[in-house]
């Protein structure tokens, strides 16, 4: 049930997927895919696990190749790019990665100074200051100290959040940002989201299967499944969609199109079995 | 049959791995050029590669040279030639025992630690996570880890032969009773700068390569999962010390005729 | 998380202590220091056999080491080897009448070639050819003749 007036259209958008297919070996993952992320909004990708979201997220980065179809980010295409076109664009793209993947051996400033010490050259006063006001962003400006073995799951992804805009993108694209943590720093991760969204202007691409949290601060939603995009709109009419697959989904219903039961030989004949073995 | 087609895949797939070993390589080696402008990465991977391994060194530096001087000995006192100790423990040092010791001993502290280290790393999807900040893991992580056990080796390897000659001159002047005199100029008649010790570097030097490599390139193909990084830092060991006995002999068979 | 300065340090300290070790070894345990030779030139000497003589083995004067054998040849002319020897260039005055013998450190070491001064008023220079030389003191020619001569003596006791 997809009103075709607020998907973006192709002017407004900043990420374009259009029958990309990929493959892992005999395994078809994103089967046709085709899917657009307008520009300055936020938009949730939902679906199951394994359905191949994160494996969007690597295409639109750059990490993987599709077998075919197209990934364009601002209107380059991702997969055509040379390497040092490849990582010119990555800088204006961030990513937030389910663990944070903050580097173990840098204290919580250093992890967030990373990106403007490796392809900026700021003086270290200035350089201080910007890493303060990042770190001020996501309310952890005291925690500059630390080490990321001492941060909870919550605050070591916010810090991976402060790192991620310290080189001021356009994108941001987030991994299950909700995923593993409690309600509180749910909380605190879905505000962050949406004011950066609507303060700097950040084209997010949330990547969850969290239906409640992601729904609550996105502007549009596609569900994939199966390869596919079986559900696309705005939270709402995703939520009131009669299609049976989003139904399922967006419900949390355990048995349904996703089956309960794991393909299995008939129940009689199996218990029957061990009686003549 | 299945056994002839299961040693043909295993064949197979040594060699693929070969090449995608010396590619990766090749790789890190043109990712070291910018290493000369931020060279304190490199001084950093010196220090818990090399420093770190010093101890263990020096230690078994000592005790191997010391049960040279044992053992030597009570062999060459059979032949009245003791005064030759000297010159027995100095060349079994550099010519052999230091660089291959020093080799085998560095494969097991340095070499697991940093397979252990970039394979967790590529887990805890630290190295995926600089890709996507635009920073090459090849250049920043990779590069200054090879060049620095490459560098440390053959020092590690002089301060084990250093330390082991100490260690047979105590047991054998202090100890035995051998002439100190005698001791060391036999020793400095006997042994050529230009075909033992200069050889012995060189050994100590293509050992570093070949044993940082093989870390690097284990650490950065493992799977990254707990297991999948205990399997590679095992890997590591096994797969270095086969290397350098076999580089060992290759080596001796060249150079010393 | 170790301080900058102090790693700095210890690398440097590392470093230092290896290169330290490798001196040791080199002037110490090996003989580097002992192989400088300052303005060396070379000398000629024919032998009718060389035994074990080895190119880089030492040439003495008086039990002194002043030079090293650089080259070893064979003359088809004569069927003499030849032994080309670099000497140390502080000791010029050696005559040229001078005889050189091979012969070897201990009982069953490494041979060398030693020279012994003549009396004549002129010096080696480079170039030059020394023409008094003692071959080497092959072992199993020695017992051979050895034996030859003990048969020899006890067979001409017999009646």
């Amino acid at each position: 049930m997809s009103d075709t007036q607020t998907e973006p259209g192709a002017g407004e958008a900043l990420v374009e997927i259009r029958n990309v297919h990929f493959a892992r070996g005999n395994r078809t993952i994103l089967n046709d895919l085709s899917l657009t992320i307008g520009r300055g909004k936020v938009t949730a990708i939902m679906g199951g696990s394994g359905c191949g979201k994160t494996t969007l997220l690597n295409l639109i980065g750059g990490r993987l190749r599709p077998v075919s179809g197209r990934v364009l980010v601002d209107g380059l295409s991702v997969p055509d790019l040379n390497t040092r076109d490849l990582f010119e664009l990555r800088k204006r793209m961030g990513m937030l990665f389910q663990s944070g993947a903050l580097l173990t051996d840098l204290d919580v400033f250093e992890n967030v100074a990373f990106p403007i010490r490796e392809h900026k050259h700021l003086p270290e006063p200035i350089l201080r200051n910007v890493v303060l006001m990042k770190l001020e962003a996501v309310g952890l400006r005291g925690a500059r100290d630390l080490m990321p073995s001492e941060l909870s799951g919550g605050m070591a992804r916010r810090v991976a959040l402060a790192r991620t805009i310290s080189l001021e993108p356009m994108m941001v694209m987030y991994d299950e940002p909700f995923t593993g943590l409690d309600p509180i720093s749910k909380g605190v991760i879905a505000k962050l989201i949406r004011e950066l969204n609507t303060g700097l202007g950040i084209t997010s691409i949330l990547v969850s299967h969290d239906v409640a949290d992601a729904c609550a601060i996105s502007d549009y939603a596609y569900l994939i499944g199966n390869g596919r995009i079986i559900g696309q709109g705005t939270p709402r009419e995703m939520q009131q969609s009669a299609v049976e697959e989003v139904r399922q989904f967006m419900e949390g219903l355990p048995d349904g199109p996703v089956p309960y039961r794991y393909p299995a030989p008939d129940y009689l004949d199996d218990l029957l079995q061990g009686d003549n073995a | 049959m299945n056994s002839l087609r299961r040693l043909g895949q295993f064949v197979i797939d040594s060699v693929e791995g070969l090449g995608r070993a010396t590619l990766f390589f090749l790789e890190v080696l043109s990712g070291s050029r910018k290493l000369i402008r931020r060279f304190e990465l490199v001084v950093q991977q010196v220090f818990s590669v090399g420093v770190l391994t010093l101890l263990i060194i020096l230690v078994a530096g000592l005790f191997v040279g010391m049960v040279l001087g044992l053992q030597g000995y009570n062999t060459l006192i059979k032949f009245g030639a003791a005064d030759s100790l000297g010159l027995l423990v100095a060349l079994s040092l550099v010519r052999e025992l230091g660089p291959v010791v020093t080799a085998l001993l560095f494969a097991g502290r340095a070499g697991s630690a940093l397979t252990a280290e970039i394979g967790l790393m590529k887990a805890t999807e630290q190295l995926a996570g600089m890709e996507m900040m635009a920073v090459n893991p090849i250049e920043r992580v990779i590069a200054p880890r090879l060049v620095a056990g490459i560098i440390a080796m053959p020092l590690l390897a002089a301060l084990f032969s250093a330390i082991g000659v100490l260690g047979g001159q105590l047991i054998g002047v202090g100890l035995l009773g051998v002439d100190s005199g005698v001791f060391w100029s036999q020793m400095q008649s006997g042994v050529s700068f230009h075909e033992d010790i200069l050889n012995g570097v060189i050994k100590s030097m293509v050992f570093g390569v070949v044993v940082s490599w093989i870390a690097v390139f284990q650490g950065y193909e493992s799977v990254p999962t707990s297991e999948g990084v205990s399997r590679a830092t095992n890997r590591t060991v096994v797969y270095s010390s086969l290397a350098v006995l076999a580089l060992d002999f290759i080596m001796t068979a060249l150079m010393f005729k | 998380m170790i301080q900058k300065r102090q790693l700095e340090l210890w690398v440097g300290v590392f470093v230092a202590a290896g290169l330290l070790a490798l001196a040791m070894l080199a002037f110490r345990v090996g003989n580097l220091a002992a192989g400088a030779v300052i303005n060396p030139y070379s000398v000629q000497a024919e032998f009718n056999d060389i035994g074990g003589l080895t190119v880089r083995a030492p040439v003495t004067l008086a039990g002194v080491r002043i030079g090293r054998v650089s080259a070893i040849s064979l003359d088809s002319s004569n069927f003499e080897a030849k032994v080309t020897m670099e000497l140390d260039g502080r000791y010029n005055n050696i005559p040229v009448d001078t005889s050189a013998s091979i012969l070897t450190a201990g009982l069953l070491g490494a041979q060398y070639v030693a020279l012994d001064p003549g009396g004549a008023t002129q010096y080696l220079k480079n170039g030059s050819t020394i023409q008094v030389t003692q071959s080497a003191l092959v072992l199993e020619k020695i017992i051979s003749q050895f034996l030859f001569n003990f048969a020899s003596k006890t067979g001409s006791h017999k009646k």
